[in-house]
């Protein structure tokens, strides 16, 4: 965000805070919207007794694995199929007719073959967040200015050196936009499919579930807070890495 | 129309015109009976029908034509990056089919990669050809000597202006050590002023170099001021209407465009040009057919 307008979001934020603090305090809003003192106190029970950083450990290790592979296999799948066009013309059927499927729409066949488990969560993970990851690769490969290929096979470059010299570096830009993409789907599929249960008792996902079933919605919301900030934490990490390796790209 | 003006030389003087058989030494450039057919489901759009043209070495050639005319198009095959569908191109007598850094190719939009500073992309040729280390650090310092941009060696392309960018273009193909300079339209993108220093600045360069240069452009001052020989495109499909050995003293400086034999030289070929205006594109079966 511009930094001059940094000031506009925390006093946004404050005035939200205080607002809904009042209304919970004149009683204006029903006692299951809780109210920030509430949240902030469940907040620091999570955080004294240890819970939050199991419960945020255990989701996180099962959405950055899921992460990590899709990280892998998209960027490689999309770069292959982009620049060997026969190749991404073989797959495209199958990338057709996958992609606009709601992949949580699996999560029922995926539970009957793995059971409740970290498979089938990573699965899912992977299912939901591979295609924009992949699709936004093989777009950046087809868009590479065909003068950067050029110049580079001017200058006496193979056809793999023009990939790795020239068509990876001008596609990087693009890479990353999927990348962030599928971050973000990470660990949207990543709570969800921790509501269905979980074997071990553990994840965020689950915590909201058996604050749900226990009528707890101070708990509930305490959760989502982690959650979400764990979302713009990731987030921010993505794009560190991004400024780092995209210097030239900045600005 | 105007008529056309008389020129104050003979078109091709007999030295050049012997220099320019075919056999007699062996040219840098050498484009026979080259053609390009364009297929597009059930009709084909001849671009390029029949050119012949023999460059001799050191020589600067421009190639003028009507926007469209398929100029671009010649350059591109000459460079090897789109398929011809007849003929053949000899650099220095070796026949050539795919790019290759035996021409050093300048395009009309900056080629230089964003990610590199302006000294790794000069070097960028010579270390996918293999160069140690320290010989590539003398040549790219030589090259941007050269072109007078040493002290932005570590700067990146976008900090750079686009005449900038053109030169440091120009630096990266000679620190290969091409067989000839292959140029569209380098210039195309600049404002007139930058474009006119350009020139001169190419010239100056090209002389130290002393390469052939192939030098595709829309216009017509730029072809006079910087070529020994302009060849004159007719549109649709393109075919050398006429090669015109340009007179001049080098080197040239640019109030050379304020003398007669130099308005002379324009009208003629800007005349050449616009006889070419009123004619509709041409597909393959009128051009077989009359």
């Amino acid at each position: 965000m511009d930094k001059r307008f940094r000031k506009i979001a925390i006093i946004e934020l404050i005035v939200i805070i205080i607002v809904w603090q009042g209304l919970a305090y004149a009683q204006l809003i029903p006692s299951y919207l809780a109210n920030p003192a509430i949240i902030g106190s469940q907040l620091w029970g999570l955080l004294v007794t240890g819970d939050l950083f199991m419960n945020a450990g255990v989701s996180l290790y099962r959405s950055l694995i899921g992460f990590f592979i899709v990280a892998i296999t998209g960027v490689a799948f999309g770069i292959v199929a982009g620049y060997y066009r026969k190749i991404g013309a073989f797959f495209e059927p199958l990338i057709t007719i996958v992609n606009p499927v709601p992949k949580i729409a699996l999560l029922p066949i995926l539970m009957v073959w793995f059971g409740i488990s970290d498979v089938t969560r990573i699965l899912i993970i992977f299912l939901t967040a591979f295609f924009p990851c992949f699709i936004a690769t093989r777009d950046g490969v087809h868009g590479v200015n065909h003068v950067f290929i050029w110049a580079g096979e001017n200058m006496g470059a193979s056809r793999f050196q023009i990939l790795r010299k020239v068509v990876f570096p001008a596609a990087l830009p693009k890479i990353f936009d999927g990348l962030r993409v599928s971050l973000g789907l990470t660990f949207i599929m990543m709570f969800s499919s921790e509501m269905i249960g979980s074997s071990n008792g553990l994840g965020l996902g689950f915590l909201i579930l058996s604050a749900d079933v226990a009528g707890r919605t101070d708990l509930m919301f305490a959760s989502i807070i982690v959650i979400a900030l764990l979302g713009f934490v990731f987030d921010r990490i993505l794009l560190a890495v991004r400024g780092r390796l995209l210097w030239w790209a900045e600005r | 129309m105007g008529q056309a003006v008389c020129l104050p030389v003979s078109i091709l003087s007999k030295k050049l015109k012997e220099e320019m058989t075919v056999g007699k030494q062996i040219p840098a450039i050498e484009i026979d009976s080259l053609s390009k057919v364009y297929s597009d489901r059930n009709e084909e759009v001849v671009a390029i029908k029949e050119v012949n043209l023999s460059i001799p070495e050191g020589k600067f050639v421009s190639v003028v034509g009507p926007s469209g005319c398929g100029k671009s198009t010649f350059l591109h095959i000459v460079g090897g990056f789109i398929p011809k569908t007849k003929g053949t191109v000899r650099i220095r007598g070796k026949e050539v089919d795919k790019p290759g850094p035996d021409r050093g190719m300048m395009f009309q939009e900056s080629a230089l990669f964003p990610w590199k500073t302006v000294s790794e992309n000069v070097a960028w040729g010579l270390e996918i050809q293999g160069v140690p280390k320290q010989e590539r650090q003398g040549i790219v310092e030589n090259y941007l000597k050269l072109v007078h941009l040493w002290e932005f060696r570590n700067h990146l392309p976008s900090q750079l202006s686009g005449g900038m960018k053109q030169r440091i273009s120009l630096a990266r193909v000679l620190a290969f050590n091409p067989d000839v300079l292959l140029m569209d339209e380098p210039f195309g993108a600049l404002d007139a002023q930058t474009r006119e220093n350009m020139q001169v600045e190419l010239q100056r360069i090209w002389k130290e170099s002393q390469k052939s240069v192939l030098f595709v452009t829309h216009d017509i001052d730029e072809a006079v001021f910087l070529s020994d020989i302009v060849v004159v495109f007719t549109g649709r499909p393109a075919v050398i209407k006429e090669i015109i050995e340009i007179d001049f003293p080098r080197p040239r400086n640019l109030d050379i465009h304020k003398t007669k034999e130099f308005t002379d030289y324009r009208n003629y070929i800007w005349d050449l040009l616009h006889q070419e205006h009123a004619k509709p594109h041409l597909k393959v079966s009128e051009v077989v057919n009359g």
